[in-house]
C-alpha cells in the first residue's frame, strides 16, 4: 500500500516548537463569549436514597444563571439523561438514589467558578442513607444491597460483546472461555496449583482533569472536550438531547494525558444540560478530589488454578475473575472479556476454563485503563508461573520458553498465533539483565538484591472501525482528516509519516487536522494501542487512492500508462525521467476538481463466540516482557528498583522517540502500581483522593537502569501498537524479583514496605518453629 | 480552590470592589500588570484568568505536581498555593517570559525539543521553569543531582528519562553558550 521506499523516519513530535512553549491549547485554554462555570454538588453517601433537594436558595444567589437537580431532569421528556458505553446506567444528575461518595446530584453554572462553589452550599439534599457493598465478595453474597434496582437499559451495543447482567443480583455481566476439557486435563497433570490474586483500584491521575467548554449555537450543541472518543461522546449527546447527531459537534484539541480515563462519555452531559438551562456557554473543569471518584482502574480478585506436567508443559488453566466495576458500569462489561481471556497467558495451553464478572458495588465507577484488564491478568499468571516453578524446583525462564507460544499455536481464543516473538522478547531481556537461574540473592548488609522476568500477551480492540479522508491541493499539500486524538502518543506525528511516505512528501507539506466532528470522518476512538495501526491503515488507504488518482491523471498527460509511472518528491514522472515529471499542484489544477479528494475505511473482523469465547480475539496480538533487578532493605521494606529491561514487538516502528517514551512511560506507570498506587477506601469513602495522599512515580522512583527492547519486524509489514503493551509485565517482574531476593511472596498488589516486612517476619517465626 | 462566599465581608485591609475583588500590581516576564482579583485568588488562577498566560496549569491544586510552578524572583514556586497578593513586589517569570524577543527558544527549550523531553506537554512549563532555576543555582549540576532537585515536579506520562537528557543537555548548551 506505501510506498516501497525506506520508512521514513521523524524524531520527536511535529509541534515540539509549541509544547515547549506552554502554548499547545487544551480544551480548558479554550474561553467563549459569555462562558460561565459549573460546579457540582456530590453526594456524601456511598449509597443512599435523595429524599428531597432544595435548591432554592441558590437559584435566589446572584451571579448564579442555571440550577440543576435530579428532578428537573426526570421531569422532562424533551431529553433522555442516561449515559453509558454499554449500559445507559448513569444519569446526569442522580435521580432516585446515590450510589457512590462523589455521585453528581445537583449542578450550577455561575458567572464564575467562586460564585458556582458558593452557591453549591447553598443546597440543601435529604439523604436517606441505605446498607452499601464495596468490595465483590460483600456485593455477591445472599442478600446483599443491590446497586442497581431496575434492570439496566441497554444501549446500542458493540460486536464483540456478550451481555448477561442478571437481575436482582450486582452481576453486571459474565464472560465465558471454554477451550478444550479442563476437567480431564487437571486430572491428568501431574501437579495442580490454584491460588488467589488481587489488584486494587488505582486512578489514571492524568495530569489534565476532565474538562469541557459546551454551548448551544443555532441548535447544534457544541462541546469542546478533553477525551479519547469525540464520537462515542457524540452519539451520547444526541440520544441525551434527542437529536440527531448531525445536531451534536464535538471537537477536541490535544489532551494533557488520558490512559484510558478519558474514553467514552464523562462530564459532557451534565455541561450540555447545564448550557442549555442557562442560554449560555458552560465550562466545567473537575478538580482533582472529582477526577479521583469520576472513573477509575478495576480493581480485581481472580482464582486461578493451573494444571503443569512433570516435564513442565502446562496443560490445563481455570480462571475466575471477579472485576469491581463500582456504582455504574461504563466499559466495565466489555473489559472483563479482554481481562478475563487475557488470564490464558502467553501460553500454549490446551484446555482453558474462565468465568469473568463484573460486579456492581457502590464504588466510584470504574473503566478503561491503561492495559484494559490485561494488568490484572498478567498480574496473576506471571505471579503463579514463578510460584510454580518455585515449588517444583524449576528455573523461571526455562518454564516460561517450554510454553510460551509460537506461530501456528492456538492462542486462548482458539485462532492460530502468528508473528510471535514471545521468546525472543523474554529471551533478551533475561540476557540484558544478566539472568542467570543458578545464581543466589546477593546480601550486602541489609540489602539483598534479586531479579525477576515477566512476559504476557495483549490483544487490541476487535472488531473495531477507523476512517479518514484525504485532500491533495492545489498547491501540492496534503491534508489529512482524521478524528485521532493527541494526547502524548504523537498520533499527529505518526500519521504524519504514514501520510507524507505514501505520496513522497516531506512531513511539512502535510498537515492533520484534530478532531471535529462536524467535519473529520469517524474513528472507533483512540484507546487500546490501536490508533497508529487502524487510524494509520485508514490513512494509508486514503493516501493510497490519491496516488492511484495522480498516475491515471499524469498517464492521461504523459500518454503512457500508470504502470510506468512514479511518484518522486511531489511529482509525477516517468520512471527514471525526471526531466518529463509534472508536480501534483499541476496535475490537481489540470482536473479542475479543486482538490484530489479520497477516503479511507479500516473495519477490521473479528469477534467470539458467546458460550465458548473462542473465535478471533484480536486482528494480531501485542506481545512484551520485562526483566528487572531489584534491592531490598531487609531492615525497613523499601524496594529499590537497580536495572529494568523492556522488550515490547513493535511490527513496524513509525516514530522511535515516541515509541521509547511510550515504553518509558509504562516503566513509570507500572512500577507506580506495583510498589505503591492503591486507591483506599473506608466505607465507600475516599482515603487519599489527592496528589498528597495518593503517589505517582517522580524521577527518583525510576530505576537506575533502564533499557529498551523495541523489537522491529518489518518483514511483517504490520504495525503493533504499543501504547499499553509494555505495561502489564511491570507488576509481575518486580513482585517476583522481591520474591526471590527475600523468599516472601505478595500476591495482593501493591508490593508496600510492609507486606515485605509482615511476609519476612512469618518465615522467621516459621523457621524458629521448625 | 477555597471555597469562599464572595459576597462575605474580605479580611483584606484593601478596598473591595462589588466584585468582592482588590486591586493588584504584578511584574510578570518583564512588564507591570494591574488587575483585579479576590483576596483568595491564587497566582496561579489570576495568571491563568486575568493575564492569559496559560502555560502554568493546574495538576493538582495542592502543591505536589509541579504542573503550576513559576519563577518568584527566579526560585521555582507552586502558583496554586501562593495567593497572588503575596506576589506583589516580586519579579515573577512564566514559560511564556523564556522565549526571545522574536520567539526564539530559551536553550533550555531547545534542549527539551532536540530530546523530545514530553509527551502530553501539560507538565513541560513547570519542568522547563524548574529546570531553569536549577540550573542558575548549581551550573555544574550532575544527573542524579537533578534527578533529586526534579523530583517535586510530576510527568503522569513518564517522560523522565528524556526530561532528565534534556536538563543535561541544557546544562552543556549553558556552560558552552
Ligand atoms: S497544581 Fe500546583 S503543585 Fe500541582
Ligand atoms: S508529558 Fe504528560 S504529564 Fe508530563
Amino acid at each position: 500500500m506505501a510506498a516501497a521506499a525506506a520508512p521514513m523516519r521523524v524524531p520527536g513530535m511535529l509541534d515540539a516548537n509549541l509544547r515547549v512553549r506552554g502554548r499547545v491549547p487544551y480544551a480548558m485554554d479554550l474561553n467563549v463569549v459569555g462562558m460561565l462555570h459549573a460546579k457540582l454538588l456530590r453526594s456524601p453517601y456511598a449509597h443512599a436514597r435523595i429524599v428531597s433537594v432544595d435548591a432554592s436558595r441558590a437559584r435566589a444567589l446572584s451571579g448564579v444563571r442555571a440550577v440543576l437537580t435530579g428532578a428537573d431532569l426526570a421531569e422532562r421528556d424533551d431529553i433522555y439523561p442516561y449515559y453509558g458505553p454499554i449500559f445507559r446506567d448513569q444519569a446526569a444528575l442522580a435521580m432516585d438514589k446515590v450510589r457512590f461518595a462523589g455521585d453528581p446530584v445537583a449542578a450550577v453554572a455561575a458567572d464564575d467558578a467562586d460564585i458556582a462553589q458558593a452557591a453549591l452550599e447553598l443546597i440543601d439534599v435529604e439523604y436517606e442513607e441505605l446498607p452499601a457493598v464495596f468490595d465483590v465478595d460483600a456485593a455477591l453474597a445472599a442478600g446483599a444491597p443491590i446497586v442497581h434496582d431496575e434492570p439496566p437499559r441497554l444501549g446500542q451495543t458493540f460486536a464483540d460483546i456478550i451481555v448477561r447482567a442478571e437481575a436482582d443480583t450486582n452481576i453486571c455481566n459474565h464472560f465465558k472461555l471454554r477451550k478444550g476439557d479442563v476437567e480431564r486435563a487437571f486430572a491428568e497433570a501431574d501437579h495442580v496449583f490454584e491460588n488467589e490474586f488481587t489488584s486494587p483500584p488505582v486512578q489514571h491521575v492524568p495530569m489534565e482533569t476532565h474538562n469541557c467548554v459546551a454551548w448551544i449555537d443555532a441548535g447544534i450543541i457544541n462541546v469542546t472536550t478533553a477525551t479519547q472518543m469525540p464520537f462515542a461522546v457524540r452519539a451520547s449527546l444526541a440520544e441525551i438531547f434527542r437529536v440527531s447527531q448531525a445536531k451534536v459537534r464535538i471537537t477536541t484539541p490535544t489532551l494533557g494525558g488520558g490512559y484510558g480515563a478519558k474514553t467514552y462519555t464523562k462530564v459532557e452531559p451534565i455541561a450540555a444540560l447545564l448550557a442549555q438551562a442557562a442560554g449560555r456557554p458552560v465550562r466545567i473543569h473537575l478538580t482533582r478530589e472529582e477526577e479521583f471518584v469520576t472513573i477509575t482502574k478495576h480493581g480485581v480478585k481472580i482464582r486461578m488454578k493451573t494444571g503443569v506436567t512433570n516435564d513442565a508443559r502446562i496443560v490445563a488453566r481455570q480462571s475466575t475473575c471477579w472485576f469491581n466495576t463500582g456504582a455504574y458500569a461504563d466499559i466495565g462489561p466489555r473489559l472483563i472479556k479482554n481481562g478475563g481471556y487475557a488470564t490464558g497467558g502467553p501460553h500454549d495451553i490446551p484446555n482453558v476454563w474462565v468465568d469473568s464478572y463484573a460486579v456492581y458495588t457502590n464504588l466510584p465507577p470504574a473503566g478503561a485503563f491503561r492495559g484494559y484488564g490485561v494488568s490484572q491478568a498478567a498480574w496473576a499468571y506471571e505471579t503463579q508461573m514463578d510460584m510454580i516453578a518455585a515449588q517444583l524446583g524449576w528455573d523461571p525462564l526455562e518454564f516460561r520458553m517450554k510454553n510460551l507460544l509460537e506461530d501456528g499455536q492456538a492462542v486462548m481464543t482458539g485462532e492460530d498465533m502468528f508473528d510471535a516473538h514471545f521468546k525472543e522478547l523474554l529471551g533478551s531481556a533475561a540476557e540484558r539483565i544478566g539472568w542467570d537461574s543458578a545464581e543466589q540473592p546477593q546480601r550486602t548488609g541489609s540489602k539483598v538484591r534479586a531479579k525477576g522476568l515477566a512476559c504476557i500477551i495483549k490483544g487490541t480492540v476487535t472488531p473495531s472501525t477507523s476512517t479518514a479522508a484525504a485532500k491533495l491541493n492545489e498547491d501540492g499539500s496534503l491534508q489529512i482528516l482524521s478524528s485521532a486524538v493527541e494526547m502524548g502518543q504523537g498520533a499527529e506525528t505518526a500519521l504524519s509519516v504514514l501520510a507524507a511516505e505514501g505520496l513522497d512528501l516531506r512531513l511539512d507539506q502535510v498537515s492533520i487536522s484534530r478532531p471535529d466532528t462536524d467535519v473529520t470522518p469517524y474513528d472507533q476512538g483512540t484507546s487500546s494501542s490501536r490508533n497508529t495501526y487502524s487510524m494509520g491503515t485508514a490513512v494509508r488507504m486514503a493516501v493510497g487512492d490519491i496516488r492511484t488518482q495522480l498516475l491515471e491523471l499524469a498517464a492521461a498527460e504523459l500518454e503512457a500508462s500508470p504502470d510506468d509511472l512514479e511518484l518522486v518528491a511531489g511529482r509525477v514522472q516517468p520512471r527514471g525521467v525526471p526531466d518529463k515529471s509534472i508536480a501534483y499542484g499541476d496535475l490537481v489544477r489540470g482536473s479542475r476538481s479543486g482538490n484530489l479528494l479520497a477516503n479511507g475505511v479500516y473495519a477490521s473482523k473479528g469477534g467470539l463466540d458467546p458460550e465458548t469465547g473462542q473465535g478471533i480475539g484480536s486482528v494480531h496480538w501485542h506481545q512484551a516482557a520485562a526483566a528487572v533487578e531489584v534491592e531490598v532493605d531487609l531492615d525497613t521494606g523499601k524496594i529499590d528498583l537497580l536495572k529494568y529491561h523492556a522488550g515490547v514487538y513493535a511490527g513496524r516502528i513509525v516514530n522511535p522517540v515516541q515509541a521509547e517514551l511510550q515504553t518509558e512511560g509504562n516503566i513509570a506507570f507500572g512500577l507506580g502500581q506495583a510498589l505503591f498506587e492503591e486507591m483506599i477506601f473506608d466505607g465507600g469513602q475516599l482515603q487519599n483522593g489527592n496528589l498528597g495522599d495518593y503517589m505517582i512515580a517522580s524521577m527518583e522512583d525510576m530505576p537506575k537502569e533502564i533499557s529498551l527492547g523495541i523489537l522491529e519486524h518489518i518483514e511483517a509489514n504490520d504495525i503493533h501498537g504499543i501504547g499499553e503493551t509494555s505495561l502489564p509485565p511491570a507488576m509481575p517482574a518486580i513482585g517476583n524479583a522481591v520474591y526471590r531476593a527475600t523468599g516472601v511472596r505478595i500476591t495482593d498488589l501493591p508490593i508496600t514496605p510492609e507486606k515485605v516486612l509482615r511476609g519476612l517476619r512469618a518465615r522467621a517465626a516459621q523457621e524458629s518453629a521448625e | 480552590m477555597t471555597a469562599a462566599d464572595p459576597s462575605a465581608p474580605s479580611t483584606s485591609p484593601r478596598p473591595v470592589d462589588g466584585e468582592g475583588k482588590i486591586s493588584l500590581t504584578l511584574h510578570v516576564n518583564g512588564r507591570e500588570e494591574h488587575l483585579r482579583a479576590r483576596p483568595h485568588h491564587t497566582l496561579l488562577e489570576v495568571l491563568r484568568n486575568e493575564l492569559h498566560l496559560t502555560g502554568a496549569r493546574e495538576g493538582c491544586g495542592v502543591g505536589m505536581c509541579g504542573a503550576c510552578t513559576v519563577l518568584l524572583d527566579g526560585r521555582p514556586i507552586s502558583g496554586c498555593l501562593l495567593p497572588a497578593a503575596l506576589a506583589e513586589g516580586h519579579e515573577l517569570t512564566t514559560i511564556e517570559g523564556l522565549e526571545g524577543p522574536n520567539g526564539e527558544l530559551h536553550p533550555i527549550q531547545e534542549a527539551y525539543v532536540e530530546h523530545t523531553g514530553f509527551q502530553c506537554s501539560y507538565c513541560t512549563p513547570g519542568f522547563i521553569l524548574t529546570t531553569k532555576a536549577l540550573l542558575e543555582e548549581r551550573p555544574d549540576v550532575s544527573r542524579d543531582e537533578a534527578k533529586a532537585y526534579l523530583a517535586g515536579n510530576l510527568c503522569r506520562c513518564g517522560s523522565y528519562v528524556k526530561i532528565l537528557d534534556s536538563v543535561m543537555d541544557a546544562r552543556d548548551r549553558l556552560r558552552g553558550g
